[in-house]
């Protein structure tokens, strides 16, 4: 009896382990070939392991790091600029968002998510085409300045012309475009919370402020670091926004490694940078990562 | 009295949220509205027309990265939602070695940037080619398989996550109960478990698909010589005569996504509230 059953459990066992290898081997063999392996290919790009150009050094050497890391090329204040950049753009999310997430958490009462709805829709249609409307929009003959023209506030040779191609444009647009993002996470955190503490804190004859304070504004802190963590990280790597409404004075870190691998094809330059970006992102995911639930993207 | 905001409070609040809604759709509504203009793309209006629209719709080129986006999202999302069910499965129904890093390189696509993601795709297949030519003679090259192949990375872990709160719903005495009944592993993930996840399915499907289709960082370096409607969009801003055909079709891809986005989200909750489950992962 006993030996027939351990068989069973035996074979039962092996069935299982095939099933599950079964479930994970499509999935995993695919992450391997096309992500695992070609950010191997970056990193080994980078220190000239592997050179495809006919323009590459084809050493190994570490070269190209030092000297980004010393700050010998343009690149490292480039990339000093674009965490400037990112840091100013979550921060204004963040701050735009909260008040949205504390009014739909906290004061509605009928259909809130209907509301929260509204607010997320937009993140879920097209990217790139509102990077493109303010293009339209901002541009020298574009949307604002022709009004302004046409209601007489502006001579017509005389636009305002820091409204499109600058680092203010770049950072406007990219808060546009994440503000529906974060006001998820915001409203998770302050829907969650227990609504008793809230009264508790009033009872104990704290004012509105105060429980803000000292109460609502901490508790919802994870879902403000996760916010943060969520603009900070897409945005630190991003070039199309800059492409198209940056300019000059908006270029980033994210375009210099396009324009390495598209314009300049300096491929392990490109490779050092891109690398680099990676890492850095790994660093702060590893840092903040227990506030972030992925799942919290889609809820 | 409310503890959260004073009525004056919950006044402003409510003008900030209405002034949030007007800037985040102004833009939309603009380019919606230039696109039915006869003159530039400036003020002031000068009269309603189907022109652009027209044009855009009889216009080879760019109905052809229309296209090549349709292939693509449809491609990558199916393969995208069949590899997520698997993974979802198996990171909730099953015990196995290294789950803790088979999660996080499930979920790490979400955070690589997509333009070092889109440039490795572009060393794997560039060094492949090479590889090829030097042994055997031919090559791959890019194209829409290598943007099908990016794109199926990039939107897995928005698939698992919209999969994973459905599943984990679904009682696993369910499975037992169809075992019971003399079902098979097999077809008790066809007959019971996969109709029960449909709703999750299709929404993944949908997120799937409308990342896929809009996306332009990753496919902009492996496109090669078959431009997708981004890629294609692109590269036609430098025209200025073009640009209102641009916003025509832009226009009218805005439109059908936010309806196809919202009627999905709506699906899912009329389904939800019929069979019970999933009602409290809505959002």
């Amino acid at each position: 009896m006993e030996a027939a059953g351990g068989a069973r459990g035996l074979e039962g066992r092996s069935k299982e382990r095939l099933a599950t290898a079964g479930l994970l081997g499509g999935p995993l063999l695919w992450l391997t070939l096309f992500f695992v392996i070609p950010v191997l290919f970056v990193a080994a790009y980078s220190v000239g392991i592997v050179h495809i150009l006919p323009m590459d050094a084809g050493v190994a050497s570490f070269a190209d790091w030092r000297r980004f890391l010393r700050g010998d090329t343009i690149y490292l204040s480039l990339f000093w600029k674009s965490v400037r950049v990112s840091l100013t753009v979550s921060f204004i999310v963040v701050l735009l968002s909260y008040p949205v997430g504390y009014f739909l958490a906290l004061t509605v009462r009928k259909r809130k998510y209907v509301l929260l709805l509204l607010i997320i829709a937009p993140f879920l249609t097209s990217y790139l085409l509102r990077v493109l409307a303010w293009k339209v929009i901002l541009g020298d003959k574009g949307v604002v300045n022709s009004f302004l023209v046409w209601i007489g506030a502006r001579p017509a040779d005389d636009p305002i012309s820091w409204l499109l191609y600058s680092q203010f444009t770049v950072v406007l647009v990219l808060a546009y475009v994440w503000v529906p993002f974060v006001a998820l996470p915001i409203f998770v955190s302050l829907n969650n919370l227990d609504r008793s503490l809230l009264e508790a804190s009033s009872d104990l004859g704290a004012s509105r402020w105060r429980t803000f304070l000292r109460i609502t504004l901490p508790l919802s802190m994870p879902g403000v670091v996760a916010a943060f963590v969520f603009v900070f990280v897409p945005t630190i790597g991003e070039f199309v926004t800059p492409l198209l409404v940056g300019g000059t004075r908006g270029y980033l870190f994210g375009n210099a490694i396009n324009d390495l691998f598209t314009k300049g094809l300096d491929w392990q330059t490109g490779s050092v940078l891109a690398f680099f970006l990676l890492t850095v992102v790994g660093i702060l995911m590893a840092v903040f990562g227990r506030f972030v639930r992925a799942r919290s993207v889609v809820g | 009295m409310d503890v959260a905001a004073s009525s004056w409070a919950k006044r402003w609040l409510r003008v900030f949220f209405a002034l949030l809604v007007a800037f985040l759709y102004a833009p939309i509504v603009i380019l919606a509205i230039f696109s039915m203009n006869s003159g530039d793309i400036s003020f002031p209006l000068e009269g309603f027309t189907t022109e652009w629209y027209r044009r855009a719709l009889t216009n080879p080129h760019l109905l052809g990265a229309l296209r090549r986006s349709l292939v693509v999202a449809s491609f990558s999302s199916v393969i995208a939602v069949a590899l997520g069910v698997l993974l979802a499965f198996a990171l909730l129904r099953r015990r196995f070695p290294g789950k803790p890093a088979v999660s996080a390189l499930a979920f790490s696509p979400l955070v690589v940037p997509y333009v070092v993601f889109g440039i490795s795709l572009l060393i794997l297949f560039t060094a492949l080619d090479k590889f090829l030519t030097a042994t055997m003679g031919t090559y791959i090259g890019l194209g829409l398989h290598a943007i099908v192949i990016g794109h199926v990375v990039v939107s897995l872990p928005y698939a698992i996550l919209t999969i994973m709160p459905l599943l984990e719903q679904l009682s696993v005495t369910l499975d037992e109960a169809a075992r019971d009944l003399g079902a098979d592993g097999w077809s008790t993930f066809r007959r019971v478990t996969l109709p029960l996840l449909t709703p999750a399915l299709v929404s993944a499907f949908l997120i799937a698909f409308t990342l896929s289709f809009d996306e332009y960082a990753i496919a902009s370096f492996l496109a090669g010589t078959e431009p997708t409607w981004p890629v294609y969009l692109f590269a036609q801003l430098r025209v200025p005569s073009q640009l209102p055909q641009l916003l025509a079709v832009s226009s009218i891809v805005l439109v059908v996504s936010l309806a196809v986005v919202l009627s999905a989200e709506i699906g899912r909750r009329v389904v939800a509230r019929k069979t019970g489950i999933g009602a409290d992962t809505a959002l």
